[in-house]
């Protein structure tokens, strides 16, 4: 167990090593320029190169690959060209809204997928497993931006129960905000409920025929018992697994939803800094949001080994 | 008896001059969001000259001088329009007493010097200006005098606009860069910026009005609205369920394809008719277009009409025009705008690229997609450069890679982009030989010269239909039209003067 751990461990922090590289690569090999966003459309260019100058743009890039490493090996990400504020403090302060719209949206898509993914299993073949699946095909198939449009025409336009974007004005209490993140929590959980729900089904299809559920039908069991507390237990790995992918899809998925939505959390960051060629803080939300995602996959398969002991690395 | 009568109508007439005055002067109070297209790069406004950036920050802070509503230069912080020596190159500037910063302090020329010496440094606009300027100085406490190595006019104008502005702060916060903390004397200060969520300005109590009536950006800036919150909505679909659903007080930017839609929502619309102009930069410089005869052949080729409609739609949402400036500006002069044709000429843009001995080199338009016009405009003219027998080569990029491309002239041809119609002419972009597409001809710096070093109003005037001529002459750019502008406002928001640039002091909230 402790040998398996290490093992992972040591894969994580060489997948990080590589993260870390391609990005800073891609980023600045990237058209754009951070001096030229700054200065606006009436610049010249004698003015853009002296603010890249001030930037420390213009040094060689292994010189600014070599700072930066030492940076982020010290816990430093570097500092916001536009913000004017350390990238970890940047993230920080945006880390709020998009733990609590991940947690919401994930809630929201458990809550969908589990029970019509057992029920879909159970009644396989039924109309009610035929308009399942079809339904978690269409939501599967459609963008959540789109989606997210959808309910703002209908929720927050024609119904009025919520706003249509942001995060609340500068009083906006907790319970406020979190109002606010109703609306985009249910166009993501609703598009990412669907994976969730074609693999509960699946899965659940596979132990529903096996011998130890028959065993327990015929010992008498209730059928509630016999799907719930057998059945769907033993089914549960392959459904964990895709939790957690898509716990990690979501904070990623979070950058289009909380654009749609005007959510200032880490996935609006993310996408004001790539406009904006934000160097620095690009480079960090990917590599936290890349170390997020490392960490749930080692997260799931430690909880393998608990679900199962039975499961070797 | 007589008394009771004479209190009565005494009282009488004090209810009536109250009750007049109530209505004549709204009542203060109320906050209003205003949706933005995103988040500023900036509140130094010394640093950008994005809109974004101006709209925002001219609330906080102030110039010497500002814009009226006929888009003449008029007094702001300055104390009256300057004292101009015979030769023209001496300015001397009264400032107004009793000023002060949203900190307390009071403005003294010691501030306004430093501000204008930061602006000369930092700003694009300064650094380009300072090259004109020999000496900046503050002979006392409320004068300042600048001495030019050559008459000027553009001067009043750059120290009036509100982007890449030669604004005024106290001279301790002169010294930093980036702007760390915004003080200004503008009519709000800014209370609290959360970046992507909002920009929270409030009403600065200590704020020293200008006597008289409001006179667009200028005259007396009333502080009604308790708060102004600029939040930044960077989709515009989202921006325009916002205006639907009454989000938002003011709603800037919208897509114009939504007007109908917003006519039936809780905000109503309001066009800017004419906002600004689509333009197709040409690279003189290297390249295909640096031959004079493939630019006019261009010029000849294109065909505003259907670029126009592709772009906006309805004929409602724009004005088929060559002139630089629209009919009823000072500025419009019908010069040369003959070569402006609404449908295009193929058979000449045929006959001039056979003069001008095109081999089918590929022709590379830089568009993006940040504004949707651009792109359907690249597309229609596309289709009509290559119907005359051009090889078009589109390259769609997104914003900050093509103003980084735009720079280097090895990677382009043609760009598009967009401009309001800026109150001094020569502040356009393609005026300044070092601005991407880099114009730099006789005919240009000759008609250019007589129009900046002349003084005279009135004589300028007559002097651009000269920089018109060789506009159209050159082809350094072409004009595709006049377009206006939608934003969607709640009925309540009262005193708000469709602009350019919106600013809210004057605006009011209605029960």
């Amino acid at each position: 167990m402790i040998r398996s751990t290490l093992h992972r461990l040591f894969g994580m922090a060489v997948v990080m090593a590589i993260v870390i590289s391609l990005v800073f690569l891609i980023v600045h090999i990237t058209p754009g320029d951070p001096a030229a966003v700054m200065l606006g459309p009436d610049a010249t260019g004698a003015d853009i190169a002296a603010l890249r100058d001030q930037m420390g743009l213009n040094a060689p890039l292994w010189q600014q690959f070599f700072h930066y490493i030492i940076g982020v090996l010290h816990g430093d990400l570097g500092r916001s060209i536009f913000l004017n504020i350390p990238v970890t403090e940047a993230l920080w302060q945006r880390a709020e809204p998009t733990f609590f719209l991940t947690l919401m949206a994930l809630l929201v898509a458990t809550l969908i997928a589990l029970p019509v993914g057992i029920l879909s299993a159970y009644y396989r073949g039924s109309w009610f497993d035929q308009i399942a699946t079809s339904v978690a095909m269409l939501s599967a198939s459609i963008p959540s931006f789109w989606l997210g449009l959808l309910f703002i025409q209908f929720f927050a336009v024609k119904l009025g129960w919520f706003d249509t974007s942001g995060y609340g004005g500068p009083t906006a209490t907790f319970g406020e905000r979190m109002n606010h993140l109703l609306l985009p929590a249910l166009s993501l959980g609703a598009v990412c409920s669907a994976l969730i729900m074609r693999f509960t089904r699946a899965s659940m299809l596979d132990v529903l025929n096996d011998d130890y559920v028959r065993t327990a039908r015929a010992k008498g069991m209730s059928e509630y018992r016999v799907v719930v507390k057998h059945a769907f237990k033993n089914a549960l790995i392959p459904v964990v697994t895709v939790i957690g992918l898509t716990a990690a899809l979501l904070i990623s998925g979070a950058i289009v939803t909380e654009t749609v939505f005007g959510i200032p959390g880490v996935g609006s960051l993310t996408v004001s800094a790539v406009l904006r060629r934000d160097y620095p803080v690009i480079q960090g939300t990917l590599l936290v949001i890349s170390g997020l995602y490392v960490l749930m996959n080692f997260a799931v398969d430690m909880l393998y080994l608990w679900i199962d002991p039975r499961v070797r690395y | 008896m007589r008394k009771i009568l004479r209190y009565t109508l005494v009282a009488l007439l004090t209810l009536s001059c109250v009750s007049v005055s109530a209505q004549s002067e709204p009542a203060k109070g109320g906050i209003i969001n205003v949706a933005m297209i995103g988040e500023p790069p900036t509140l130094d406004p010394m640093v950008s000259t994005a809109d974004l950036v101006g709209t925002i920050t001219q609330h906080i802070f102030e110039t010497l001088y500002t814009f009226n509503g006929k888009s003449q230069v008029i007094p702001l912080l300055a104390n009256a329009m300057p004292t101009l020596s015979d030769d023209g190159k001496t300015y001397v500037i009264p400032l107004r007493h009793g000023v002060t910063f949203h900190n307390g302090q009071p403005m003294t020329a010691k501030d306004v010097l430093a501000s204008l010496q930061r602006w000369e440094k930092i700003s694009s606009r300064g650094r380009q200006t300072a090259e004109k300027i020999t000496e900046l100085s503050a002979p006392d406490d409320y004068t300042i005098k600048i001495v030019l190595n050559q008459p000027y006019a553009p001067m009043l104008a750059l120290l009036s606009l509100n982007n890449s502005a030669a604004v005024i702060m106290p001279e301790a916060q002169t010294t930093e860069s980036p702007l760390t903390t915004f003080i200004g004397t503008g009519p709000y200060q800014l209370k609290s910026h959360q970046p992507d969520r909002f920009i929270q300005l409030v009403r600065f109590v200590g704020y020293h009005n200008l006597e008289g009536a409001p006179d667009g950006y200028g005259g007396a800036r009333k502080q009604y609205l308790d708060e102004i919150r600029f939040v930044p909505v960077t989709d515009p679909n989202t921006r325009v369920e916002g205006a639907i659903s009454g989000q938002f007080e003011y709603v800037d930017s919208l897509p114009v394809e939504s007007f109908n839609k917003i006519q039936g929502g809780k905000d109503k619309p309001v066009l800017l008719k004419p906002y600004g102009w689509p333009v197709f930069v040409m690279n003189t410089k290297q390249g295909v277009a640096s031959n004079i005869l493939i630019r006019k052949a261009i010029q000849a080729a294109l065909a505003p009409q259907d670029m126009m409609t592709a772009a906006f739609g309805s004929p409602e949402f724009f004005t088929l025009d060559g002139a630089m400036y629209p009919k009823g500006n000072i500025w419009h002069t019908e010069e040369d705008t003959s070569l402006y044709r609404s449908m295009g000429d193929t058979a000449k843009a045929q006959q001039l690229l056979k003069q001008a001995n095109y081999q089918g080199q590929p022709l590379r338009i830089l568009t993006s997609r940040q504004y949707e016009f651009h792109y359907k405009l690249a597309q229609v003219a596309q289709a009509y450069l290559e119907a005359a027998g051009f090889k078009v080569q589109l390259d769609v990029q997104e914003w900050a890679s093509l103003t980084q491309n735009r720079a280097n002239p090895a990677r382009w041809d043609m760009y598009i982009s967009h401009s309001p119609f800026l109150p001094e002419p020569s502040l356009t972009g393609i005026m300044s030989d070092t601005s991407p597409g880099w114009w730099s001809t006789d005919k240009k710096h000759a008609a250019l010269q007589a129009f900046n070093s002349e003084t005279d109003p009135q004589k300028r005037i007559a002097l651009w239909a000269n920089v018109q001529k060789a506009i159209y002459e050159d082809v350094p750019m072409f004009k595709v039209g006049n377009f206006n502008a939608l934003a969607a406002q709640s009925p309540r928001l009262q005193g708000v003067t469709p602009a350019p640039w919106p600013y809210f002091w004057n605006a009011y909230l209605t029960q």
